[in-house]
């Protein structure tokens, strides 16, 4: 058996007094504790206590009393001990039920009996159930408090109405004659004692009631240890999720900070690259034109016809020079995206591209916003370069939708070829850059290049809100 | 005059073919960095009278023709080099004329579309004269604290400035339209002010000139 006396578990904002003992605990309860509820509800619950202790309580004990001292016949004792000891915890269950309706207080179950396999341990277990013990001593110790309190409470009340009735009907009793009193002081000491003794019973009643609830708190409720360590799986429980959440929210900065440097790196990379078609391309054209134009402007004297042939090369280096600009100029950033959307940028790149390409683009893109708009471009562009220099395809899918449901918004692209597949980020690469430049803008990207089976690139983007 | 370009624009390349070839000359080879490296390493290899390099070159698109330059002078410290440069940033030509200055020019590469100062580059370089682009001499004097240039006259700036291009006084005395001898009481002067001992040949003087700017400039 175990003693419990660590705090037991009262759900109610109040105490356990307020509730069922006011009069015990407060001058203005205890003034109307006559015709104060607790009072009602105390004898209700004493009442009906008291017969279901001497019925079911009463058995009870006596059965598993009885059965523990046939033990030693063990093949008969120790069933019945253990089948006594599961109806302990029904009893249990029942007198908590009971005193929830009548008073109230909610007294949380004991944890179950863990189920057992073998026979052996099932049978075992009810006995080995400190709960079931502690419920078969309530059933003892509870059924003298409430017999008691019941009883006492009971007469008291009852000597108050025969004190009431003495003074309304007992003027000519020998009891009158007997006191040697005069009339009118019997009759106030009769009164005096009948207030007296209403009033004790109510506290009395009370505080039986108050005495069952705490001892079926005690003895019917979880033990202290059992609390404890549901208390202590709670804390691990919560230390978990707030380790899990710290692991979450450190992942999640390693990903930003890996996000912002390749965003960083990106950018570097593409100032680099335009500093480099600049350089190489229309700086050297116009010095090679300058030279050109600088021949014939000494030629032209001497040898006119050579001359001429010198203008008409820097003519034409002149016009190559501009759409190697123009080139340049849609590559860090296309107008027709900004003027047009993505839909009509994507058909521009389609039509530049050597590779047949095939547009499908799902309901208005609109939404999703200039950055999410031009990022989808960029994707796009450097997958149709990269499909027309490796993957030696003979046509290209492009599908541009928002993808339904998603909040927030999220711009989808894919592209898909038919060649060679086995497509690779590596270091360098644009393929990298390209998942470098997915990543700074916290997005997806998928590729899936089996060898010999096409390249399916998709990439999906979050949409500025 | 045979001369070797290191130059990887087709485009280029070809126009300064043409160029010098209506100028009389004859471009013997043509290549990158590399390539020049190893035909010109060996200690029997024919020199041109002249190597016109590009800085910017494949593999890397750095400096590689700068490398190449300084790497080819020290084996042949007689191989008058021309450098054209995207760079106007002066720690790159102070890394060419880090051991001396005889035949060498490291002249801006939109010098080239400026026909007749290429020409003459090409012809000064080739007749062990310096040639430092203009530009890069105004940066270097643009970084100088204005205070210890101030005990020069404005006509004695001028003359300093070009004499760190690489001129002679015959070449300063033409170009600033005043005698020859007005010129050389100028460069005089300026050699007293800054400290600077007199020069007997051009080349050497701009070494002392370009040195004392690199030395008493802010970096």
């Amino acid at each position: 058996m175990t003693s419990d006396d660590g705090p037991a578990p009262v759900p109610q904002p109040r105490t356990l007094e307020d509730h069922v003992a006011p009069a015990l605990v407060s001058g203005d309860a205890f003034f109307r504790a006559p015709y104060h509820p607790a009072t009602w509800r105390a004898y209700a619950a004493l009442g009906v206590g008291w017969i279901w202790h001497l019925t079911a309580g009463l058995t009870l004990w006596i059965l598993v009393l009885v059965s523990a001292g046939v033990v030693p016949a063990l093949g008969v004792g120790l069933p019945l001990l253990a089948v006594c000891l599961v109806a302990a915890r029904w009893f249990g269950a029942a007198e908590r039920a009971r005193i929830a309706i009548q008073t109230g207080v909610t007294i949380p179950a004991p944890y179950p009996v863990p189920v057992a396999r073998s026979l052996w341990s099932r049978l075992w277990a009810p006995i080995r159930d400190s709960r079931a013990w502690a419920a078969t001593l309530y059933a003892f110790l509870a059924m003298f408090v409430s017999i008691a309190f019941f009883t006492i409470a009971t007469a008291l009340a009852a000597a108050a109405i025969a004190a009431v009735a003495f003074v309304a009907v007992g003027r000519s009793s020998a009891l009158a004659e007997w006191s040697g009193l005069s009339w009118p002081a019997t009759v106030v000491g009769a009164l005096a004692g009948a207030v007296v003794l209403v009033w004790a019973a109510s506290a009395l009643a009370q505080y039986g009631s108050y005495l069952m609830v705490r001892l079926a708190t005690i003895l019917l409720g979880p033990s202290a240890a059992d609390v404890a360590h549901a208390r202590a799986a709670a804390a691990e429980q919560e230390t978990r999720v707030a380790e899990a959440a710290a692991h979450t929210a450190r992942e999640r900065a390693v990903v930003l900070t890996e996000s912002r440097t390749a965003a960083v790196s990106a950018a570097d990379t593409e100032r680099r690259r335009i500093e480099r078609d600049l350089h190489d391309g229309a700086q050297q054209r116009l010095v090679a034109l300058g030279v050109e134009l600088g021949v014939a402007r000494r030629l032209a004297d001497k040898d006119p016809e050579h001359a001429v042939a010198a203008l008409e090369l820097a003519h034409r280096e002149i016009k190559e020079t501009l759409a190697e600009l123009r080139d340049l100029v849609r590559g860090i950033h296309p107008a027709v995206l900004s003027d047009r959307g993505l839909d009509a940028a994507l058909s521009a790149l389609a039509g530049r591209s050597p590779v047949p390409v095939r547009v499908e683009v799902v309901g208005d893109l609109a939404p999703a916003g200039s950055a999410a708009q031009a990022a989808a471009y960029f994707v796009v562009a450097e997958a149709l370069t990269n499909v027309a220099k490796h993957a030696g395809a003979d046509s290209v899918w492009v599908r541009a939708s928002l993808v339904p449901d998603d909040h927030p918004l999220r711009l989808r692209v894919a592209v898909c070829d038919d060649g060679r597949g086995g497509a690779e980020p590596s270091p360098g690469s644009g393929l990298e850059g390209l998942r470098g430049r997915v990543a700074a803008l916290d997005g997806t990207f998928e590729l899936d290049s089996p060898p010999g089976k096409g390249t399916r690139l998709t990439v999906e983007v979050p949409c500025a809100s | 005059m045979r001369i070797v370009i290191a130059e990887d624009s087709v485009l280029l390349l070809d126009g300064l073919t043409r160029l010098l070839a209506a100028e009389g000359h004859t471009v013997t080879g043509h290549g990158t960095a590399d390539s020049l490296v190893r035909a010109l390493s060996t200690s029997d290899a024919e020199l041109p009278d002249l190597l016109v390099t590009d800085v910017r070159m494949p593999p890397s698109h750095t400096d590689e023709g700068l490398r190449a330059a300084v790497h080819l002078r020290s084996l042949h410290p007689d191989l008058p080099v021309l450098v054209l440069s995207q760079y106007v940033e002066q720690s790159y030509a102070t890394e060419l004329f880090a051991r001396g200055a005889r035949g060498l020019g490291y002249v801006l590469k939109d010098r080239v579309a400026d026909v007749d100062e290429f020409l003459d580059a090409v012809a000064r370089v080739s007749g062990g004269g310096t040639v430092v682009d203009p530009e890069v001499v105004t940066q270097i004097i643009a970084r100088h604290p204005g205070s210890d240039l101030d005990v020069l006259t404005r006509r004695e700036r001028e003359v300093l400035e070009l004499m760190a291009e690489g001129r002679s006084n015959a070449a300063i005395a033409d170009r600033l339209v005043v005698g020859l001898a007005a010129v050389e009481k100028h460069v005089t002067n300026i050699l007293n002010k800054l400290g600077l001992p007199p020069a007997p040949d051009d080349h050497r003087r701009v070494l002392a000139v370009l040195r004392w700017l690199d030395q008493n400039g802010s970096r």
